[in-house]
């Protein structure tokens, strides 16, 4: 599904985010990306939604090498991912039903669709109640899980969660963890940047290390792995 | 939902086409610049204002010019010629000259006017009546008042009557028109110029007004190509929205056309009642409205075109 090849990213101005890193998520698979701050988790992840293109290497996502995709291609290609992101990224001046919409208002679905989908969406991150708040009048989770509503929407065969827990209580990081665990079960490709070093152990799943920018262990997942 | 269903789409990179997907992706966008030009209606309204401010001076300078060179033709009757006779011509020649010349197919009418009606003409003019009844001996000859068909042929025929006997001096009264036609080109060239001139304000200033308005919802531009959206479907709303803006500026404009030539019409038929004529001021015509609001329509969806997409670029879209 991901493959990155001697992949380096060096920003202008010098600061080398990732160095050589090599690695392969098949299809279907949920692994953790760890590694302390700085350590180039996020620019993996932009690497991958096109973000930002590579200065050195491959990143094939789905069978096609991303750094080369064509401007006109990029819309596309970021359909079939769906990103979280640290900071929600939600637009606080629309309600929470048209924030978890913008992906099916993107590709012209009938409204009807749109909104079966989103309180089906929203009903499965738990604010089934909250559809017609703006973004600001809600929680932290809260806010993060529209931000997951949005991501899952599309049905993206790839997620990518940069810190999702990271301002989540414990329970809360856990119940969405084992969110994931279920999206995963049924189908869609997981990876999730985190530092929560103890929930990613719990969870026995594959995880990369980065460390300066270089992938440093990769860790498969163990056999007696399950959800929570 | 269920996360193991995949997209529809084969290629993954093709969008989900179909006219009604096309369509409904447009109604979004026509939308939401709506909703944006009426979130904000204070700052809406200068735009509008400004660009009708900026269109009424190129219409209403066409709508003058329209009226001036209408007045030229509305006169053309007097675009007669005076052909003035021998002192020594009398009644009888004048007669016979004046029915020969009426026969000829480039003169619509002759009309003789006697030494003493000339006499009576000028004393009533001047107020000189008193001074007239002094006078024992008429200095003036025969006049022949000549209406031609047409204005055109003026100069040929001044020159064909020059040559008849008995004509003394042919009189074109035509200066003034032809002053009037010159004077109506000039301001005609300097309309168009203006009307250049203002084209590019409106362009500019949607332009800049999208400028800011993108500026508001950069956030929301990234977020949107974030999830997927191509530069399209950003960029759409924005052109709705300059064709908002310039399609309501035209039609501000109109009213104000209107309503200028409304307070004028009295005072034109006060000026027109002191030259006995029916001077009433011609409105805008069918396609000069059409061309102001439908230009300023295309003038608004060109500057947000221009603004948006400088801005795309920035952000590398």
């Amino acid at each position: 599904m991901v493959v990155f090849e001697h992949v380096a990213k060096r920003y202008p101005g010098g600061i080398q985010a990732l160095k050589d890193v090599t690695f392969c998520l098949n299809k279907g698979e949920l692994a953790f990306l760890t590694g302390h701050s700085g350590a180039g988790k996020s620019t993996l992840l932009r690497l991958i939604a096109l973000l930002e293109r590579p200065s050195r290497g491959q990143v094939i996502f789905d069978g096609r090498n991303v750094g080369k995709t064509a401007r006109r291609h990029i819309p596309g290609l970021r359909r079939r991912i769906g990103i979280i992101f640290q900071d929600h990224r939600l637009l606080s001046d629309r309600r929470v039903f048209d924030n978890v919409a913008l992906p099916l208002v993107i590709a012209g679905a009938p409204y009807p669709e749109i909104r079966r989908r989103v309180r089906a969406v929203l009903d499965k991150v738990g604010l089934q109640d909250k559809e017609r708040m703006y973004p600001p009048m809600l929680s932290g989770g809260e806010q993060q899980r529209v931000g997951i509503a949005r991501a899952i929407i599309g049905k993206p065969p790839l997620i990518l969660a940069d810190e999702p827990t990271g301002n989540l209580d414990p329970e809360l990081s856990a119940d969405l963890m084992r969110f994931f665990l279920q999206l995963n079960e049924l189908g869609t490709t997981v990876l999730i940047a985190s530092h929560d070093l103890d929930l990613i152990r719990r969870l026995r799943r594959r995880v990369l290390v980065l460390r300066d920018g270089q992938l440093v262990d990769d860790v498969p997942a163990r056999m007696e792995a399950s959800a929570g | 939902m269920t996360a193991s269903s995949r997209t529809g789409s084969g290629s993954g990179t093709r969008l989900p086409g179909g006219i009604r997907a096309w369509s409904r992706r447009h109604a979004f966008s026509l939308l939401s610049s709506l909703g944006t030009l009426v979130r904000q209606p204070i700052a809406s309204a200068m735009t509008i204002m400004v660009l009708a401010v900026a269109l009424c001076l190129p219409a209403g300078l066409w709508v003058a010019l329209d009226n001036a060179s209408h007045v030229g033709q509305d006169w053309e009757r007097l675009d007669t010629l005076s052909v003035f006779l021998d002192g020594g011509v009398d009644e009888r020649q004048a007669m016979r000259l004046s029915s020969r010349l009426s026969a000829w197919d480039e003169i619509t009418a002759v009309d003789p006017i006697s030494p003493s009606e000339g006499l009576a003409e000028l004393a009533g003019q001047m107020g000189l009546d008193e001074a007239v009844g002094a006078i024992e001996y008429n200095p003036l000859p025969w006049v022949l008042e000549v209406t031609p068909t047409t204005a055109s042929i003026l100069p040929e025929l001044a020159e064909r009557l020059q040559r008849e006997e008995g004509v003394e001096t042919v009189i074109v009264d035509l200066q003034w028109l032809e002053r009037l036609a010159a004077m109506i080109e000039v301001i005609r060239q300097l309309t168009v110029l203006l009307a250049l001139l203002f084209a590019a304000a409106v362009a500019f200033v949607v332009g800049n007004t999208i400028r800011m308005d993108i500026h508001n919802r950069r956030e929301e531009i990234e977020v949107m190509a974030l999830v997927g959206a191509t530069r399209g479907f950003i960029r759409r709303p924005f052109l709705y929205s300059g064709l908002w803006y310039g399609l309501a500026g035209g039609l501000l404009a109109w009213v104000l056309v209107r309503l200028a030539l409304a307070v004028l019409a009295g005072p034109v038929e006060v000026l027109g009642d002191t030259y006995d004529a029916e001077l009433g001021l011609r409105p805008l015509t069918a396609r000069l409205s059409l061309v102001l609001v439908l230009g300023s329509g295309v003038l608004g969806v060109i500057g947000s075109w221009l603004a948006v997409d400088r801005h795309l670029r920035r952000i590398r879209l």
